[in-house]
């Protein structure tokens, strides 16, 4: 028997041994975690450039849909008219509801950029890696940071603020204040820390700069009626030297001026139809023949009637049906009425489509490589012209908003005078008139009419109510998710 | 270092028990003549077997046996078929005779449990059996298909009538969301389908139902476990034993739908747009069912032989299946080697193995069903020059089988080496090492080709270029499981324990890319090598795809402790404890390790002297189960928070892309098993000696902490529409089963019948209720993407939703008086305004009918006459709604159902059938797609005629049988489809009928001869 005990002790004390915890660890396959990214200086670069690949997300452009200007007294909504009639068509009219097709996207996807950031901003520091490389992409990471929160500050107010690659699930709002106060961080940080446009190399065209957080710290500046800032910043901007305007307008946002001297900051695309594409352009892209997209955000007669006479602006913003871009003749959509009235017989809409975001060809595919402007030196120069003018430095405001107009008359006498207005409140709204006609379609207008108090007087028209229409509502199964944590917006049901 | 020893325990631990056998004591030797309690005869071939040990002899034609006994061996066993096991107390003595007492067979009928084995009357669990002789019933390459209307509590379904194709096995009701599918235990081997297993080499199923049978099985059983005995010989089967079988069988369509005929189409095009066919009476009228369908042949060829030494038996099987699909250009074709040795090193130590190996090929047609129901009767197949004819929409069914190369083959191997040792009195330690290996390859290839329009022109049914696309797959799992078990008899005391220690590593990787135009069409070329193509916009594409991945839900690593202890006193009162630790690399180190355990009581109350003579009720007992166990087949993948690096930004001027990477979502390290709690109380009675026989049992199984995947805050930045997999949803399963069965033996007349029934009560109790995030899971998207299942709390698994329709707008009137969509007109369905809020929209939609039968049944009766015998096997379900998705999906014009000929024509003349249209508001989902699926269906018929002895005998064969069969010939059913069975792996899309593979009928006549 003592052979018998022993092997069985032996088999025994094996099977204790068998405490193998290496054996349930296995990796997933093919596939990087979390844990182990980025920490090398190249994961640093990866992780950096993809907080730049939010942009290009059709969702960070306000959902999808043009829904800016499609709210604003400057575009209907566009395309036939049954084509997503209840789901974009009630931000024409201001009657949209809290699961408004697009609201959870534009939500979704400026989050999804801002993490991105996160990762850069909380992980980057971690790396062992040159430092000012590394300051630099903590610095891009802070900006586009900056950039996509100040979406969501104008579009719902106060939002939950995530500084973190893992948050809570629950946040609660935050106040306006507070998000504005992580803005003006991030900024001025990028602002201190980014390089001039001009000290990047050619293949880093594209990323943030000096001049583009200056910029957006101006724009900031202004929607917070912080007025002495903006000033300083947009003339810091103006006097760096790195900028000046296209001489031709419709370079400004078209192929030729791409990364040129006005661009302060735009959002790289190429002319695929993929991932590597933007579909803003071709949201908003020319229906029917040439077939260069879906046709949305159609100019207004309003915003084509408010043109000063002889303003070349006009033709350069609004495609007309017979017209020819680029030796290509726009024929437009069947399904579209070339012309609509209303039930008294009043013409309401025209077929036309949106030109600024216009590219030479006659396909969709190239329409996805509009490069869209989200700052350029046009819209820096009438920020200072519009601050000056609110520090009551009419003289100098009028200097900007001159040069705007020089431009636009492109060396014809007879159209577009300089404004020697200095009665403020009347530049005011000269200045905000030029802001329609130089950034016209550009997503500009429904904000400045809501920050400068004439959205009602513009958009009342159109549906807008006071106090309740300056945000949107917050996404219903955000609310429903968060299980009541988030509350929504004012008189919002 | 540590992993080292891992894999080499397996390894140590056998030679370990090798030398423990070699030890040598002290023996005598015990004789003695073993006799029968009802004949007074001597019986040979009695099986006698050292207690605790495998030594064994069986007793000579006299009945006369002889046997060592070592010091400390005091106990025999003696066993014989239809006597009761006997055991002795050898004590001093050297003479030994044995009278064995006669029994009803049943009631001693061993029953093969998770780890080991138990008397039928000492059992606590819900255990089903189903033998041999039934398994081989039925002729398919799923051995499981024979459980279908034989044992309780299990549902059977075809996924589909393609050569091939796997079957869908739930086993009381649908316990999850996710994969709710059993495991099968083959020979101790863990493994999720047993389409390799050849069923003739099947000894035995075992379907273990409730938590008392299952809890070994720990996070894996909570779906049921079928375990899978595969024949050995026996040792006292000196006789090397030969059987052969054979079965040709004719396949053809069991049933046709009745669809529309050219003229009738015609007619009906023409009310929907007039002046469609000048002619009704000239156009054709082709049957494309007819086209299409074959009768298909079938052959199923086996060769068996098996034998024993004085040390070693020995099974051989081979097998040759071979089946054509009843659609062209389909078969499969499966070859199956089956070795099971065992060899005794000496009186305490036996070593052997258990293998299966399987290559097989496949041909499977495209889903043309699909094509033949929507193709126009207008349509010629063929032009005047014998090409073949454009049809419009769908394209030509037959031109897709003609052009149509998709090949899969592969290889399966699963077995293993086992030894087993008796360690110590009482003592028997078992240790396995087993494998399970696949290799598997398809290669699918389109030629270039196009069918063209009556003028010539190309129609949309062309491939422009010559496509390959092939893949290869490898698993390779081994699993050691080492236990220790412990029986023993005193008294009135029965005691069985095992306990034990597995290890299990699991892993399936697969490759496939796709490449364009090849140079030439022949097999020969279908290698993915130079191809390149210029596609319209200029690019080059040389490979259309490549994907390299693994099976998330085969890679991965465990670990078990297993217990259970069986007491039984007085062969009255019967405990249970089970209990297993099981760990797994699927889940986060916090999570790593559950337990799962069970209790159990039963009572036999027929041997209560309070029961002694009363009437004639010859069996009585009761028992209770309670336990929790897991189901871990389930995406682990979500509990890893991964790195995303297809990004790109776009810099410089020009334009161009630079490489980025990210986050993707957040991951839920907190993933655990999904565990379910059941309760069973089961009774067993017998009658009249146990001619009458009934099982009863309820089941109520909860499974809780169910894998579902929910919307996640924007805020958390994963992006619109992210979802991530919570343990938060809950399922309730619960019912009744019932078995009866009558035997009897009159003069040269034996019969049974077996009647057997199961209730479902499905139930969602909760999905993601405590999260607060999400209330339903939509699915069951159909071809136009669509969904039409609605799975939330209150109502089953899979639920179908929709709108309800009440009837037709007769008049003007009637459509100014209800709520309607804006397309509804007169003579269209009306659709009822459910919530009654005045409008008619999506929130009208509502719980149209389940999926999940709350009723299965089987019905089998056997008759033997002298040499004949003759089998009815019935079985059906009721209660189980499809959702016809075929019928719904109508972007063109397609046929119709023939039901459509009864359309409404004017005021009065139908409230069924609207106003006929090619598809739109009256093919929006709703209660008019949805059929009753219950059936009634004729199995299986068997006539078998063995040979009278002096035939055979003079033959030199001991036993010749011929058969004939038929399967499937008749099914009583309201629904039009081809057949109400259609299984589906995901429980959130069941029973909706896509245009499935239809399931035939066939007709076979067989020769079984053994010798």
């Amino acid at each position: 028997m003592k052979s018998n005990t022993l092997i069985t002790i032996l088999i025994i004390t094996l099977l204790g041994l068998s405490s193998c915890e290496k054996f349930l660890e296995v990796n997933p396959q093919g596939d990087l975690t979390q844990e182990v990214f980025p920490t090398t200086s190249s994961d640093a670069l990866l992780a950096t450039n993809a907080v730049y690949t939010t942009l290009r997300n059709w969702h960070y452009h306000s959902g999808g849909f043009p829904i800016l200007d499609i709210m604003s007294d400057d575009a209907r909504k566009g395309s036939n008219p049954n084509d997503a009639l209840n789901t974009v068509g009630p931000y024409n009219t201001f009657t949209i509801n809290t699961t408004q097709d697009g609201l959870d996207r534009w939500w979704a996807a400026l989050y999804q950029g801002i993490k991105r950031a996160n990762v850069v901003i909380e992980k980057v520091p971690e790396i062992n890696m040159d430092e000012q490389q590394q300051t630099r992409y903590i610095a891009e990471a802070r900006f586009l940071r900056g950039l996509y929160y100040f979406d969501l500050v104008r579009a719902w107010g106060g939002v939950p603020i995530v500084k973190s690659t893992d948050p809570e699930l629950k946040i609660p709002r935050a106040t306006v204040d507070e998000v504005y106060l992580l803005i003006e961080e991030d900024l001025v940080f990028a602002s201190e820390n980014l390089p001039t446009k001009g000290s990047y190399g050619a293949n880093d065209l594209g990323r943030a700069t000096q001049g583009a957080a200056k910029a957006l710290l101006a724009k900031m500046y202004l929607f917070k009626k912080d007025f002495a800032n903006a000033e300083k910043f947009a003339l810091e901007v103006i006097q760096s030297g790195q900028y000046d305007l296209e001489s031709n307008f419709s370079d400004a946002n078209g192929k030729n001026g791409e990364h040129g001297l006005e661009s302060v900051f735009e959002i790289g695309a190429m002319e695929i139809e993929s991932a590597l594409g933007d579909q803003y352009a071709n949201t908003q892209g020319v229906r029917g023949t040439p077939n260069r997209g879906w046709g949305f955000n159609r100019p207004s007669l309003d915003l084509r009637y408010s043109f000063e006479e002889g303003d070349p602006r006009k033709d350069l913003t609004i495609i007309d049906l017979g017209e020819e871009i680029d030796g290509i003749l726009i024929l437009g959509d069947g399904t579209t009425p070339d012309e609509t009235y209303d039930e008294d017989g009043n013409l309401i809409e025209v077929e036309c489509y949106n030109q600024k975001v216009w590219i030479p060809g006659t396909s969709t595919d190239t329409q996805f490589g509009h490069n869209r402007r989200l700052i350029r030196f046009a819209d820096v120069l009438l920020m200072a012209a519009e601050a000056l003018n609110e520090n009551e430095k009419p003289g100098e405001a009028l200097v900007h908003l001159n040069r705007v107009r020089a431009r636009a008359r492109q060396g014809n006498p007879a159209i577009l005078p300089d404004i020697s207005e200095t009665n403020q409140t009347t530049l005011r709204e000269i200045i905000l008139r030029e802001r329609r006609h130089e950034l016209a379609l550009e997503g500009h207008r429904f904000w400045d009419l809501v920050r400068t108090g004439y959205a009602a007087q513009f958009l009342g028209p159109h549906g807008f109510i006071t106090g309740k229409h300056e945000l949107l509502p917050i996404p219903q199964n955000e609310i429903d998710i968060s299980q009541g944590v988030l509350t929504q917006n004012p008189n919002w049901p | 270092m540590k992993k080292t020893l891992c894999l080499f325990k397996p390894i140590l631990t056998v030679m370990l028990m090798l030398a423990a056998g070699t030890s040598l004591l002290a023996q005598t030797i015990v004789t003695g003549v073993v006799t029968g309690s009802d004949t007074k005869e001597t019986l040979p071939g009695v099986n006698i077997i050292v207690k605790g040990t495998n030594k064994g002899v069986i007793t000579d034609i006299d009945g006369n046996y002889s046997i060592e006994l070592q010091a400390g061996e005091n106990f025999l066993q003696f066993s014989y078929t239809g006597y009761k096991m006997t055991e002795v107390n050898v004590g001093t003595n050297t003479i030994v005779n044995v009278e064995l007492q006669v029994i009803s067979e049943l009631l001693d009928e061993i029953v093969v449990i998770g780890y080991g084995t138990v008397r039928k009357s000492d059992l606590t669990g819900a255990v089903s059996s189903l033998k041999s002789d039934e398994i081989s019933k039925i002729t398919s390459i799923n051995p499981e298909q024979s459980l279908q209307g034989k044992v309780t509590g299990v549902q059977v379904s075809s996924n589909s009538g393609a050569p091939g194709s796997g079957v869908t096995v739930r086993v009381r009701g649908v316990g999850t969301i996710n994969n709710s599918s059993p495991i099968y235990v083959v020979d101790g081997m863990i493994l999720d389908d047993i389409s390799f297993l050849n069923s003739a080499d099947i000894l035995s199923m075992e379907v273990l139902k409730d938590a008392s049978a299952t809890a070994i099985y720990g996070s894996r059983g909570a779906n049921g476990v079928i375990l899978v005995q595969t024949k050995t010989a026996d040792l006292k089967q000196t006789k090397t034993q030969f059987n052969f079988s054979a079965e040709y069988g004719i396949q053809q369509l069991a049933k046709k739908i009745d669809l529309l005929d050219g003229r009738q189409f015609a007619i009906i095009s023409n009310e929907i747009r007039p002046g469609s066919f000048n002619n009704v009476d000239a156009v054709p009228n082709t049957d494309w069912q007819d086209l299409v369908f074959r009768t298909a042949p079938m052959q199923n060829i086996q060769l068996s032989i098996s034998g024993a030494t004085e040390k070693t038996n020995f099974y051989i099987g081979l097998g040759a299946y071979n089946q054509d699909g009843i659609i062209p250009q389909s078969f499969y074709q499966r070859l199956s080697i089956k070795l099971n040795n065992s060899y005794m090193v000496n009186d305490r130590v036996k070593i052997g193995n258990n293998f299966t190996i399987t290559p097989f090929k496949q041909r499977n047609a495209p889903n043309v069903t699909y094509q033949v129901y929507r193709a126009q009767p207008v349509l010629e197949p063929y032009y005047e020059d014998g090409s073949f004819g454009v049809v419009y929409n769908v394209g030509n069914p037959l031109a897709d089988l003609a052009y149509s190369n998709d090949y899969r083959s592969g290889v399966r191997g699963v077995g293993n080496l086992f030894a087993e040792a008796t360690i110590a009195k009482d003592f028997l330690f078992r240790s396995s090492y087993g494998i399970d290996a696949s290799f598997n390859k398809s290669k699918r290839f389109t030629p270039a080709y196009t069918i063209h329009n009556p003028d010539g022109t190309a129609s949309q049914q062309q491939n422009l270029f010559s496509d390959l696309a092939k893949s290869s797959s490898d698993n390779f799992s081994w699993l050691w499981e080492n236990t220790l078990t412990y029986d023993k008899q005193f008294n009135e005391h029965t005691i069985n324990a095992v306990g034990g220690y597995t290890m299990q590593k699991i892993r399936s990787e697969s490759l496939s890319l796709a490449g364009q135009n090849l140079i030439r069409d022949g097999e020969d070329f279908w290698y993915i090598e130079p191809p390149y193509i210029i596609d319209e916009s200029n690019n080059i594409n040389m490979l259309q795809s490549i994907f390299n991945g693994v099976d998330f839900n085969q890679y991965y690593n465990m670990i078990s402790y297993l217990f259970r202890v069986n007491y039984t006193y007085d062969n009255r009162y019967i405990a249970t404890i089970t209990f297993r630790r099981d760990g797994s690399s699927k889940f986060s180190s916090e999570n790593r390790y559950a337990n799962f355990p069970s209790f159990a009581l039963g009572w036999n109350l027929i041997n209560e002297d309070f029961m002694k003579g009363i009437g004639q009720l010859t069996n009585l007992k009761v028992r209770a189960s309670w336990g929790k166990i897991g189901n871990d087949k389930m995406l682990y993948h979500d509990r890893f928070a991964l790195v995303q690096s297809d990004l790109f930004a776009i810099f410089s001027n020009p334009d161009a892309p630079f490489p980025a990477a990210t986050y993707i979502k957040t991951g839920n390290p907190d993933l655990k098993w999904e565990t379910t709690t059941q309760t069973d109380i089961g009774l067993e009675i017998g009658f009249f000696n146990n001619r009458l026989t009934g099982e009863f049992d309820y089941y109520n199984r909860q499974t809780d902490d169910i894998l579902v995947e929910l919307s996640t805050p924007g805020h958390l930045g994963n992006g619109q529409g992210a979802r991530v997999r919570y343990n938060a949803a809950a399922v309730l399963n619960r019912g009744f089963e019932f078995n009866l069965q009558w035997r009897e033996k009159v003069g040269d007349f034996n019969y049974s019948i077996g009647l057997l029934g199961t209730t479902i009560h499905n139930e969602v109790l909760n999905i993601g209720g405590n999260s607060g995030v999400d209330s339903v899971l939509v699915s069951g998207y159909l071809g136009n993407g669509i969904p039409v299942t609605l799975t939330r709390v209150g109502k089953p698994v899979g639920a179908f939703y929709g709108y309800v329709t009440d009837g037709i707008f007769q008049s003007q009137d009637e459509l100014n008086a209800y709520p309607h969509m804006s397309q509804a007109g007169i003579g269209d369905l009306r659709f009822v305004d459910v919530n009654e809020d005045g409008r008619l929209d999506g929130d009208d939609r509502t719980y149209i009918g389940s999926p999940v039968p709350d009723f299965i049944f089987g019905l089998n009766v056997n008759l033997g006459y002298k040499n004949f015998d003759f089998a009815i096997d019935i079985q059906g379900q009721t209660g189980n709604k499809i959702f016809n998705g075929k019928d719904v999906v109508r972007p063109d014009p397609y046929n119709f159902e023939a039901r459509v000929w009864d359309r409404w024509t004017g005021p009065g003349t139908s409230n069924e059938e609207p106003r006929p249209s090619f598809g739109g508001y009256n093919y929006t989902p709703s209660d008019k797609f949805i059929l009753d699926g219950s059936f009634i269906r004729l199995r299986n018929v068997i006539l078998g005629y063995t040979l009278p002895e002096r035939i055979s005998q003079r033959l030199s064969i001991s036993n010749i049988r011929v058969y004939l069969k038929a399967t499937n010939v008749f099914t009583l059913t309201k629904y039009t489809g081809y057949s109400p069975e259609i299984g589906s792996y995901d429980v959130l899309s069941n029973n909706i009928d896509n245009g499935i593979y239809p399931i035939s009928a066939v007709y076979a006549f067989g020769i079984n001869v053994s010798f």
